[in-house]
């Protein structure tokens, strides 16, 4: 193995890794941000120092269930106070790490546990800070760390446990004759299985009429749960002397530990193997990662299409509305009519006096002229079946969203409104800058030779509304007769523009008409749509984060070999 | 939650339960399966254990593996029943031991099958339970546990100085179960390991983290199986359980008060009073619903039939034929005939049904305003059915609601009677000139002519009634056009009335339901909670 490179590449990955966010809640995010997490500490507490300085001292993590007496066989094993213990629980709050002087140096700096600050002298209690201890009865490259209790009922500690033994090269871990069961510990001991951490047990305060059945019932659970490989160390019960376990008690601990002292083999191959162990268990783990990165793009394109394609429905229920024929009100419709003439087209187009009559009646009753009338009618029509069709687009797509554990997160408690606040002006906008162009539309038709004169004599605005209102029945094909039938309310208004311009420009001038009225009540309803799907892609990782961890973890891997 | 009772009682735990009841029907198809299925279980589970008699109390021993909830079984059993070993996990399914008889339903309501009897008129009545431990590694444990712990009436937690502050104990069951604090009592076993003042010490601790936990008012005793210390005192406080036969109740109540609290965050935020829909958010609707129910149309063809029917009635004779030839606008409408049927009112436009679908949704969004999830779905789907068939039921009302019934003004008939008169008048002044015409041209001597003022009375017979006519058909028509006006006001008076009728029975109330669903929810969820 290369120590540099895979040096390296283990940055590289933990580079990768911290910038993987999982906002969205799929099945797999939260175990994925606990795998971030643990990979990550697992990394800077252990991996890069480990990786630097292969020959520093073996770091022994003393870790358990609490009130199994981790701090009371420290103190027992160095042979005086130096970790407060007591009935008390939780009684260890500060790590606390003992080691020869001469060890010292390696664990001054920012080697391991770089988030821990350090103290010497007396530890103060509840501060979240490495206490360091030096006693010359500690052999020389061997460390002991008193680690808070990992089923505590404070959960800083057993947070802070977790993340000492992670750190560990070797993992005592202590239990009782009373505790050996508990779930609790035995997640840890098989997370330590998964990462081939090197591990001991201790376990203590057996009772004499348990020292027959009880270390035997032990390795046998540990061998069910392929930890068969760990050495049980059994601390028989004994009452204690000035606060220590009597070395008679403690034998097989202080033997094993011996042994380990003076064998430097031994010692580094505890390391390796906890070192290889950790380093082979880093692919599976990331592999969640990756793939969770992959289900978080996925689930947001997933949103983010969902809402599109609900509000492409809402445009596709529009054009039917609009093309339902009258936008119009009966009353205005009938008032058109009367304006354009019930009868003759013909007859209209030319009786320009009837006209004035209509202006004249106009301005006594005071009402707006016709085609006034009917440009804010077809203004006010579009508002009210836009504004319809999008609010009902938005409570498809919340329900829909709601249906799904991502989804439902970001619609909760109206998080993306209904409409964006603007909507109603914006359609306004919209419609008015259409009818603008829809009258640039006729005054262009109307510049012809032949049409020119017809249009002067209904008016630009006149001949615009009718185009407005043949767009709403414009049924595509049909000519004539046929619209009538077809068309109903908007066939005088067809018959009126085919009089000025001729068929075939009617035709074009109202498909033409109608495709930019779509396209832009599309652009409205696209912006609307993008709302939620903003709201389902904020925070979501760029496709190509997957890739990179599952690189990164492939040069791992390469390095390993 | 503010207070909508008086804070004197508590109330019993019959109003509770019937409080709990009302609430399972309010929240079923409204909230989320796990909640009703919760508030659901806990009604079952009370109706089946106060069926079964207060006067049997379940006390349940519980803890961790190697507590000695055996041993403290045992002891108070007074002889070797549960099995205490050195292995751990050492107890495998729960044990009875039953003081009394009668208790076999019970029993099988709890699903114990292992009993044992005792008789002992000091503790008649007591159900006692040893169950598995809670935190080792066999979860099948833990499962029978959960299931006990849903079912008895006392709990007495056994800890020892060792794992009394395990995570799994303290965040597993004594924090969620910090309602229940009147049924618990917590045991310090195995106190024969520590010395006095460690024992103090501990035990305080012990304390501090209950009450972190939530339950103040928990004793702590401190026992040992091994030495009999404490012993009386722990069976002493179960004998008073026992005897005053209240703890069915207590942990009943303490139940209903654990789910009015999970449930505390429906009722949280905003006043829970009735939300009263604006009337402008009321006109809006009516305005939307009658545009689209074509209420201006059929206003509009009431005035015109009204000026056609006067024009018919007293119109100028000469020119009234000619009207017959224009339509009547309200037949046209199928209006004309009595009410019932479907008229042939133009539908509705797509502008006008988004509008009616806006106004809608504008009522269901404000009466919803500040209701928590899953309400202000709940009310708009109440509120917008289907737009088609309240379409229907509007032309229904409209066409119900006789608007061609136009009766004529009495005037009309006078008005029509001085109109033949002037046309006789016509009429015989022109057969007078006539004959007089016919006379002269026959070359026959015309007898004298009555005149008045230089004018001959035939002549003036004529004009009179030709002109008199006319000008009385004008001052008809536009007697008409102000009856017309006045008629077509008072018609859509009368049709915005129907439809707002209509708005209210299939929109409004709907949605006042729905809303005061939510309001009889947060009471329900008050009384059943309520006092403590």
């Amino acid at each position: 193995m290369d120590s540099q490179g895979m040096h390296d590449a283990v940055v590289s990955l933990a580079e990768e890794l911290r910038g993987a966010e999982f906002p969205l809640r799929t099945t797999g995010s939260d175990e994925a941000r606990a795998v971030k997490q643990e990979l990550i500490g697992q990394i800077d507490d252990y991996l890069l120092p480990r990786l630097r300085q292969i020959g520093a001292p073996l770091l022994t993590v003393i870790g358990g269930s609490t009130g199994a007496g981790k701090s009371t066989l420290v103190n027992s094993l160095v042979g005086r106070t130096v970790s407060t213990a007591g009935v008390l629980r939780p009684t260890t709050t500060t790590p606390i790490l003992v080691c020869h002087p001469v060890d010292l140096g390696w664990f001054e700096g920012n080697r391991i546990l770089p988030g821990l600050p350090r103290q010497t002298g007396a530890p103060a209690t509840g501060s979240r800070a490495l206490h360091l201890v030096v006693d010359p009865d500690v052999p020389e490259g061997i460390a002991l760390l008193d680690a808070p209790d990992v089923d505590s009922v404070v959960e800083a500690n057993r947070e802070l446990a977790a993340q000492l033994l992670v750190a560990a090269d070797l993992w005592l871990f202590v239990t009782t004759a009373s505790r050996y069961a508990d779930a609790v510990p035995w997640e840890f001991l098989r997370k330590a299985r998964a990462r081939s951490t090197a591990l001991a047990l201790v376990l203590n305060r057996v009772p004499q009429e348990g020292l027959d059945a009880v270390p035997g019932h032990l390795a046998e659970m540990l061998r069910r749960e392929g930890l068969g490989d760990a050495p049980v160390l059994t601390v028989p019960e004994a009452p204690l002397e000035d606060g220590l376990i009597p070395a008679g008690a403690l034998e097989p601990v202080t033997s094993w530990l011996h042994h380990l002292a003076v064998d430097a083999d031994a010692r580094a191959r505890v390391i390796r193997t906890t070192l290889e162990g950790a380093i082979s268990s880093l692919a599976p783990r990331a592999s969640v990662i990756g793939a969770e990165l992959d289900a978080q793009v996925a689930a947001a394109s997933a949103l983010a299409d969902e809402a599109h394609r609900i509000y492409d429905l809402a445009l596709h229920e529009i054009e039917q509305s609009l093309s339902g024929g009258a936008l119009l009100r009966a009353e205005v419709l009938a008032r058109w009519h009367e304006f354009i003439g019930t009868g003759d087209v013909m007859r209209s187009l030319q009786s320009a006096v009837g006209r004035f009559r209509d202006r004249l009646n106009d301005l006594v009753l005071g009402r707006p002229p016709v085609e006034a009338e009917v440009r804010t009618e077809v203004e006010r029509g579009i508002e009210a079946i836009v504004l319809a069709a999008s609010d009902k687009a938005a409570e498809r797509v919340i329900e829909a969203w709601r249906a799904t554990p991502s989804g439902r997160a970001l619609v909760e408690g109206d998080a993306v409104p209904l409409r964006s606040s603007n909507l109603s002006s914006a359609v306004d906008t919209e419609v008015r800058a259409w009818q603008a162009s829809v009258l640039e539309l006729v005054r262009r038709q109307g510049a012809g030779k032949r049409a020119a004169g017809r249009v002067v004599s209904v008016g630009v605005n006149a001949a615009g509304a009718a185009l407005m209102i043949a767009v709403f029945a414009h049924t595509g094909g049909l000519t004539g007769g046929e619209v009538v039938v077809a068309g109903g309310t908007a066939a005088l208004s067809q018959r009126l523009l085919e009089a000025l311009f001729g068929d075939e420009a009617v035709r074009a001038l109202t498909t033409r008409a109608r495709s930019e009225l779509l396209a832009r009540l599309q652009k409205l309803l696209v912006a609307e749509a993008e709302r939620f799907a903003q709201a389902a892609r904020a925070g979501v990782p760029a496709p190509d984060r997957a890739q990179a961890v599952r690189t990164a973890v492939e040069s791992v891997s390469a390095a390993a070999s | 939650m503010r207070s909508v009772l008086p804070r004197t009682k508590e109330p019993p735990l019959r109003d509770r339960l019937a409080a709990l009841r009302e609430l399972v029907e309010v929240a079923e198809g409204r909230l989320e399966g796990a909640e009703v299925a919760a508030a659901r279980a806990l009604l079952e589970r009370a109706e089946e254990r106060l069926g079964l008699g207060s006067d049997r109390t379940v006390v349940a021993l519980a803890g961790a593996t190697g507590s000695g909830k055996s041993s403290l079984f045992n002891a108070l059993a007074g002889e070797e029943l549960s099995r205490v070993g050195v292995t751990r996990p050492t107890t495998d399914s729960p044990l009875a031991c039953v003081w009394g008889s009668g208790s076999e339903e019970l029993l099988d309501w709890l699903r114990v099958p292992k009993r044992h009897h005792k008789e002992d008129p000091a503790l008649e009545g007591l159900v006692l339970l040893d169950l598995p431990d809670h935190d080792s590694t066999e979860v099948h444990h833990r499962l029978e546990v959960d299931r006990l712990v849903r079912l008895v009436d006392v709990f007495v937690w056994v800890v020892d100085p060792q794992k009394y502050a395990d995570a799994a104990l303290h965040e597993g069951y004594l924090r969620p179960l910090a309602a229940h604090a009147a049924v618990t009592l917590v045991v310090l076993n195995h106190i024969d390991h520590l010395s006095d003042v460690e024992r103090r010490q501990c035990q305080k601790d012990l304390e501090r983290l209950l009450e972190a936990d939530g339950l103040r008012r928990v004793r702590v005793l401190a026992t040992s199986a091994r030495t009999g210390e404490g012993m009386d005192a722990l069976k002493a406080a179960i004998k008073r359980r026992v005897e005053e036969e209240r703890a069915v109740t207590e942990r009943l109540t303490a139940d209903l008060h654990q789910l009015a609290r999970d449930l505390s965050y429906l009722c949280r935020g905003k006043d829970v009073k009735r939300t009263v829909i604006p009337e402008a958010e009321r006109e809006r609707l009516v305005d939307a619903l009658s545009g689209a129910a074509g209420v201006p149309v059929v206003t509009r063809a009431v005035a015109r039939t009204h000026r056609r029917d006067a024009g018919l009635a007293m119109g100028w004779p000469f020119t009234r034929w000619l009207r017959r030839f224009r339509p009547d606008p309200l037949r046209r409408l199928h209006l004309r005939q009595e009410a019932g049927g479907r008229t042939s009112l133009p539908p509705a436009s797509p502008a006008q049904r988004a509008e009616v679908e806006n106004a809608v949704r504008r009522v269901a969004t404000g009466a919803a305003t500040g209701l928590p999830d899953p309400w202000p779905v709940l009310v708009r789907s109440r509120a917008g059915g289907s737009v088609d068939q309240l379409l229907d039921a509007m032309d229904e009302v409209v066409g119900g609601a006789g608007v061609g019934n136009l009766d004529r003004p009495r005037w009309w008939s006078a008005a029509g009677v001085l109109q033949v008169i002037l046309t006789t008048m016509a009429f015989l002044g022109f057969a007078w000139l006539a004959l007089l015409f016919g006379l002269e041209w026959l070359q026959i001597p015309r007898p004298p002519t009555p005149e008045v003022r230089e004018l001959p009375w035939p002549t003036l017979l004529l004009i009179g009634g030709l002109l008199g006519g006319f000008l009385l058909s004008l001052l008809c028509a536009q007697l008409a056009r102000f009856g017309a006006a006045r008629r077509r006001r008072r018609v859509e008076q009368r049709l915005r009335g129907a439809v707002g009728d209509l708005a209210e029975s299939s929109i409004l109330a709907p949605v006042e339901e729905e809303v005061a669903s939510h309001h009889s929810f947060c009471r329900a969820l008050e009384l059943m909670g309520g006092g403590r």
